[in-house]
């Protein structure tokens, strides 16, 4: 039978790359990103898992980081912002954020991205009122979501 | 923000997840985590073992009884009661309703089994699931029994789920002739309800549960009887609603008084039951 | 949609200013590549954990830390006691009895708000730091608590027993002749009481800071996000008894700002302490529940007795009222709010008659920091609710009665009542660009269609002001003894040795866009192409790019953040011309800039230095030049905007000095049966003057409209009696999501201010347009049924509801007398 420890030895692909590491069964899937992987780029935002400011893909689908202990995450693969385009060309998602003035401080950005790249996989082509269902769970305070819809409903095509 | 400290096991058979709830003090299940993990965050809660139910691929399926009740394991999530093709065939409000919870976000993690154990007076899914009559199976270490809807939800994160024991699927009839109805007001779009109602509609008569108004869902009996043989018209429904509200005792907070709860009560029935009637096959 | 009245810019020849260029900013933050301050760490670096009172009010008995120390992984701990040993209480603005004021660090003897820190303590790790707050013991005895600001004037219960009151700044601004007004008026309408509620812009990333004490010199570096860091300066290094150059505040990304990152001294002066205490770095992030509770809410206010002077025809000819502001449990950067309001004491209207009786209060809540449209806000607010009530009480047309009161376009530069000068804009030709974004023509049908689905249809128009540049002076209209007046911000420039120009701003920008403005201005100035120019992100007081107002706040970086990019920018220019004729052995004149080189106009190719030419001549190749001449290529330029002096007798003066025109209008829908409003149609336009990247403009409308949206529908900092917020996180505390924005409208013209050295006007705050003109088309939507009187700022359904339900009991708020 599976014992009950306070710490467990996990093993997870992050952005393409093995990790293995023993992590505290309390510690937050998004502070293990942060602090102990040092991957910054995915935020937090709120304390009640509201705000999606640590969007990071689990298996393909989007979820909150900050809802998830890092022990859960073990034998998943993770994708956060940094792996969007890790060569440094940025994707046609990321230039459309930039063309269209989809961001203000960038703080909610990640997570965004992150939810809408997770849209476009699975609809290459939303309209409008897809965007916004899809990014219902990430809330902005800079921009009022108006130039981040047009971004993404950009990168599908649409208007 | 941060938890206390706490032991964590990842069982891979429902015995042994049982076997682990039951066997330690404080252990609690850890189904998608998106009360829990907020609950610990905020150290409203502290359990000292948590019991991860990911492993159990058998609470993750969704498939029909001999019988033919649509079966619904523990751990299916929102997101998958959406895009489930038998919830389809069988009872597409479950998939209409858990759409509109929350965000994508907290559907791809969010179970069935944890959002009616949780019991919020806000949840979608209790008023619902009493509203279609459905039965919950719960294991223990020794048995497994069946509880009804009806009695399976006793107050804010407290069911017929016993301590050391396992929410393992909901089952929930076929609409056959039934229409559902679902409806309320929400603090934003797809926010958290003020008041929520579901009905369902069908030969056998009316069920029609209202969320947010006690500790558990409250089922609108006397709405219901006045509602048997009517004829589903805007103004037969209205008046089957008279003094619903009043019946109720509902919390007053920010969001809402316990006046204005007791009204949107009645409307909400209202429009559940409009809803659901004009849905009903042949009607 | 934009529809554009373009005016020529007078100042400036366009070249990138104007265009919408993309952000550079972008680049790094779409790749999770930004810094934000909680990604920055240090070695032995260690968290730190407010423990926070769950009192609104209460005197500390003890605080007894031991068990926490004995925690393995714990450094320390840090209580009031501590605090009230090694610092001084923070300086106060205000006369007596505010300014006797006791506030320090550490809660000291007594808590006065809900999470309010009564102590801090340091651990290895961001759970040990919580685990140990736990442990750490705080015995309270609870004293009554105060929510109320009209309760609080009675002083039965004080919360600062130094001030003795709980009143910390009134006084009375009378200009013009209300009373003859009043007199004279055919219409006078009484409004009893309306409210502006608390809220905040709630910037997605909490405050927080890292912070390093370096022993041997005993300077203190924080890497942080305050957004004011240098009135941040001035309150800490007071308290700290330490020099202003010992706290070198750095920020790099900051995750907005909203202005809810000004009063963030307490905590941040807690941690240098701490930092010194342990020798070690230290960090703290705030969560989100603690910066609802206590970092910094918008200023709430209740407006008494509104008295209207309005002729038979319409014509408005003044007001009076009684305005209390609640401040809640410490004013910080108050009571300026109790003057900034009078930037634009008439709003768009050219009433010329005003008496505002003003008092701010302290009660049990959040202390309040000036929140985007702060103060400003609120009062155009008033001046909204007062044209709408006056027109449906007297059954003018909203749109007419405020085309015939506002300042016409004819009458600018318009001096208010108070001295304030309204520099440009032509309101009405604005309204007249927001309801054809509407179309206006169609709300009558629309509304007929509406009321067959069962819906009240009801449109409204929220006029407002966004007024930027402050004089600090104005604060000596509240404090005669204090020593600000004016303002300033600076900007250095340099050439490098390889031909780059790198700027570093004093400003602290949070998402506005800096660093790709600022490059297009300094492109056009110098002749190349702004990839040339690297302008440093962030904010460094070691820089030395910054001045006593440095910051980003208050709506100005258009006029004094640029204004000192262009002087800086322009003092390189002529050096660089300087240098350039002397190496062709041209005249001055004869030397352009262009194309990233500086060349002989008309002159032949060769006779032409790239950008690095210059800069190695200087950097690195001087031995040839004259011992007289001798350039930097590196120059500071500080933007002093003139305003003159204040009158603080008559409480008037310039100051503000730029007012971008907003006008928003909404059609929306209310449910009858639940009270739940939707809005189905919106536009917004502004005039902030020339716009130096208009897409980054249209950015801070669609924002400013977000908020206002919030604020109208949902965001509520809603109290019990206890002191207890019952919207402490996002749950309860709901703000716009995707799918609650409404498609928004926007519309631009520009009227060039003729005083900002581009034109440019501050903007961005906005001015809370969307909270006036829902207000507004609430009721408008509600007349069929009863013709209630919108009278709080914030409408979720349940308000819209009891409104609905009984009308009466709101009508009994006004009343009309007519001659
Ligand atoms: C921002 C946000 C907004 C939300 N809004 C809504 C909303 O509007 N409506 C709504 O319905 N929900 C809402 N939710 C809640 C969401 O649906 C949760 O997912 C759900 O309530 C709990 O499901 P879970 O699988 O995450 O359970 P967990 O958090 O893992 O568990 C919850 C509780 O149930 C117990 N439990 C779980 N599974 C079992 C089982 N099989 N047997 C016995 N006990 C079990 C756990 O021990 C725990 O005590 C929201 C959540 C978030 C984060
Ligand atoms: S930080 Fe995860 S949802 Fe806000
Ligand atoms: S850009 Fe600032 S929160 Fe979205």
């Amino acid at each position: 039978m599976a014992t009950p420890a306070r710490s467990r030895a996990i093993s997870l692909v992050i952005n393409g790359e093995q990790v293995e590491m023993e992590v505290p069964a309390r510690r937050l899937l998004v502070h293990f990103i942060r602090d102990d992987l040092g991957l910054t780029g995915t935020h937090v935002g709120c304390d009640t898992g509201n705000c999606g400011a640590c969007t990071v893909q689990l298996d393909g689908e989007p979820v909150k980081s900050c809802m998830l202990l890092a022990v859960q995450a073990d034998g998943s693969r993770i994708a956060t912002v940094e792996g969007l385009a890790p060569d440094g060309d940025l994707t046609a998602l990321q230039r459309a954020f930039n063309e269209h003035h989809a961001l203000q401080c960038g703080y909610c950005t990640p997570g965004m991205l992150m939810s809408a790249s997770a849209l476009l996989a699975r609809n290459p082509h939303p309209t409008e009122e897809e965007v916004r269902y899809a990014l219902q769970g990430n809330i902005c305070r800079c921009t009022g979501y108006v130039n981040i819809v047009e971004a993404v409903v950009a990168v599908g095509g649409g208007a | 923000m941060l938890l206390r400290e706490v032991d964590y096991a990842r069982p891979s058979t429902v015995e042994e997840a049982v076997a682990l709830l039951a066997g330690y003090e404080g252990a609690r299940a850890l189904a998608g985590g998106q009360t829990i993990v907020n609950v610990m965050k905020s150290r409203a809660a502290a359990p000292d073992v948590l019991v991860d139910l990911a492993n159990l691929e058998e609470l993750r399926t969704i498939g029909f009884s001999a019988d033919g009740l649509l079966e619904i394991g523990a751990m299916v999530t929102c997101a998958q009661l959406v895009n489930s093709s038998e919830v389809d065939v069988a009872r597409p409000i479950l998939a209409e309703v858990a759409a509109t919870i929350a965000d994508v976000q907290v559907r791809n993690r969010g179970t069935v089994g944890g959002n009616v154990c949780v019991n919020d007076p806000t949840n979608h899914l209790p008023p619902l699931l009493v509203a279609l009559g459905a039965t919950f199976t719960i294991r223990s270490r020794e048995s497994e029994r069946t509880v009804p809807a009806d009695e399976f939800f006793l107050g804010v994160y407290l069911t017929a789920v016993g301590e050391g024991e396992l929410l393992t699927k909901v089952s929930v009839p076929p609409s056959n002739d039934a229409g559902d109805g679902f409806a309320g007001v929400t603090i934003g779009k797809h926010g958290t309800y003020i008041v929520d109602a579901a009905a369902t509609v069908s030969d056998d008569g009316v069920r029609i549960a209202l969320g947010c108004v006690a500790a558990a869902p409250v089922r609108a009996t006397a709405m219901e009887d006045r509602l048997a043989g009517s004829d589903f018209s805007a103004d037969s429904v209205a008046a089957a609603a008279q003094g619903l509200g009043a019946s109720l005792d509902p919390p007053s907070d920010v969001h809402g008084s316990a006046d204005y709860r007791r009204h949107l009560a009645e409307v909400s029935a209202v429009r559940a039951v409009l809803q659901a009637a004009g849905r009903r096959k042949g009607a | 949609m934009t529809t554009l009245t373009e005016q020529p810019a007078k100042t400036l020849e366009r070249g990138y200013v104007g265009q919408s260029i993309p952000r550079r900013e972008d680049r790094r933050l779409v790749q999770g590549q930004g810094t934000f301050f909680d990604d920055v760490r240090r070695h032995g670096m260690g968290y730190v954990h407010f423990v926070r009172s769950p009192y609104a009010h209460a005197r500390i008995l003890s605080i007894d830390v031991s068990k926490a120390l004995e925690l393995e992984g714990v450094y320390g701990t840090i209580t009031g006691d501590e605090v009230a040993i090694h610092t001084d209480p923070f300086f106060e603005m205000s006369v007596e009895p505010g300014g006797l004021i006791k506030d320090y660090a550490l809660a000291v003897g007594k808590v006065r708000h809900m999470g309010e820190p009564v102590a801090a303590v340091c651990a290895a790790t961001r759970e040990l730091a919580r685990d140990a707050a736990e442990l750490i013991e705080v015995e309270y005895d609870p004293l009554p608590v105060l929510v109320d600001a009209e309760e609080a004037l009675e002083d039965e219960v004080v919360l600062h027993d130094d001030a003795g009151s709980n009143v910390v700044w009134s006084g009375v601004f009378d200009w013009g002749n209300v009373d003859q007004a009043l007199a004279e008026a055919d219409h006078v309408v009484t409004i009893e009481r309306l409210h502006f509620h608390r809220f905040s812009s709630t910037p997605l990333e909490c405050a927080g800071a890292l912070v390093e004490y370096d022993k041997g010199t005993g300077e203190w570096t924080l890497i942080c996000n305050h957004q004011m860091p240098g009135v941040g300066a001035i309150w800490m290094a007071p308290a700290l008894r330490t020099g202003i150059d010992k706290l070198r505040f750095v920020t790099h990304d900051i995750g907005g700002g909203f202005g809810n990152k000004i009063c963030l001294h307490p905590q941040y002066v807690v941690l240098c302490l701490m930092a010194r205490k342990l020798g070690r770095p230290v960090q703290w992030t705030e969560w989100r529940t603690d910066q609802h509770t206590a970092n910094a809410h918008g200023n709430e206010r209740t407006f008494l007795d509104v008295e209207v002077a309005v002729k038979a025809d319409g014509e408005m000819t003044g007001f009076k009222v009684k305005a209390i502001d609640d401040c809640g449990a410490f004013p910080r950067y108050e009571p300026l709010g109790c003057i900034i309001w009078a930037q634009v004491t008439p709003g768009m209207y050219a009433w010329r008659n005003i008496r505002v009786d003003f008092t701010q209060v302290c009660t049990n809540k959040s202390p309040v920091s000036p929140n985007r449209g702060y103060s400003r806000m609120q009062h155009l607010w008033l001046t909204e609710r007062i044209i709408d009530i006056v027109a449906s009480e007297l059954g003018f047309d909203p749109v007419e009665i405020r085309k015939r009161n506002y300042v016409k376009a004819e009458q600018m530069p318009y001096e208010t009542p108070n001295g304030c000068v309204y520099d440009s804009g032509d309101y009405a030709a604005a309204l007249d660009i927001a309801l054809d974004l509407i179309d206006h023509g169609s709300i009558e049908e629309r509304r007929v269609k509406a009321a067959a689905r069962g819906k009240l249809l009801g449109f409204g128009i929220g006029s407002t002001l966004d007024s930027g540049t402050n004089n600090f002076g104005q604060s000596t209209l509240l404090n005669p003894e204090l020593q600000f007046s004016g303002n300033n911000e600076a900007a250095t420039v340099k050439l490098d040795i390889f031909g780059e120009v790198v700027v570093t701003l004093g400003t602290v920008p949070q998402g506005q866009g800096h660093e790709t403005t600022a490059a297009q201005v300094v492109a056009d100035i110098l002749g190349c192409p702004p990839e040339q120019v690297n302008v440093r992100r962030g904010h460094d007081t070691w820089f030395n790019a910054h001045a006593g107002f440095s910051g980003t706040y208050a709506s100005q970086f258009a006029f004094t953040g640029l204004g000192a990019v262009k002087g800086a920018t322009e003092l390189l220019r002529d050096e660089m011309v300087k240098l350039a004729a002397f190496v062709l052995q041209a005249p001055e004149e004869a030397i352009e800039l262009a194309d990233g080189m500086a060349r002989i106009k008309d002159g032949p190719e060769e006779a032409a230095l790239p950008f690095m030419a210059l800069g190695a001549i200087v950097n690195a190749n001087n031995a040839f030049l004259p011992p007289d001449f001798n350039p930097t290529l590196n120059h500071r330029y500080v933007c002093r905007p003139y305003f003159g002096m204040v009158d603080k007798e008559r409480k008037t003066g310039q100051l503000t000095l730029t007012y971008a025109t907003q006008i928003h209008a909404a059609v929306v829908e209310v449910d009858p049966e639940t009270g739940e409003v939707e809005i189905v149609d919106y536009a917004a336009v502004d005039d902030c003057g020339v716009r130096i990247n208009p897409q980054i403009v249209e950015g801070q409308v669609h924002g400013a409209t977000a908020h206002a949206i919030g604020a109208a529908l949902f965001e509520d900092f809603v109290y019990d009696e206890d002191g207890t917020l019952l919207t402490a996180n996002f749950y309860d505390y709901h703000v716009p999501h995707a799918m609650d924005m409404p498609p928004l409208k926007t519309g631009a013209m520009e009227s060039p201010s003729p005083v900002a050295p581009l034109g440019a006007k501050g903007m961005g705050e906005g001015g809370g347009g969307g909270i006036h003109c829902i207000g507004a088309a609430i009721q408008d939507a509600l007349r069929p049924a009863g013709k209630a009187i919108v009278y709080d700022s914030c409408n979720p359904p349940h308000r819209v509801w009891s409104m609905l339900q009984d009308p009466g009991s709101t009508r009994t708020n006004v009343s009309v007398v007519s001659k």
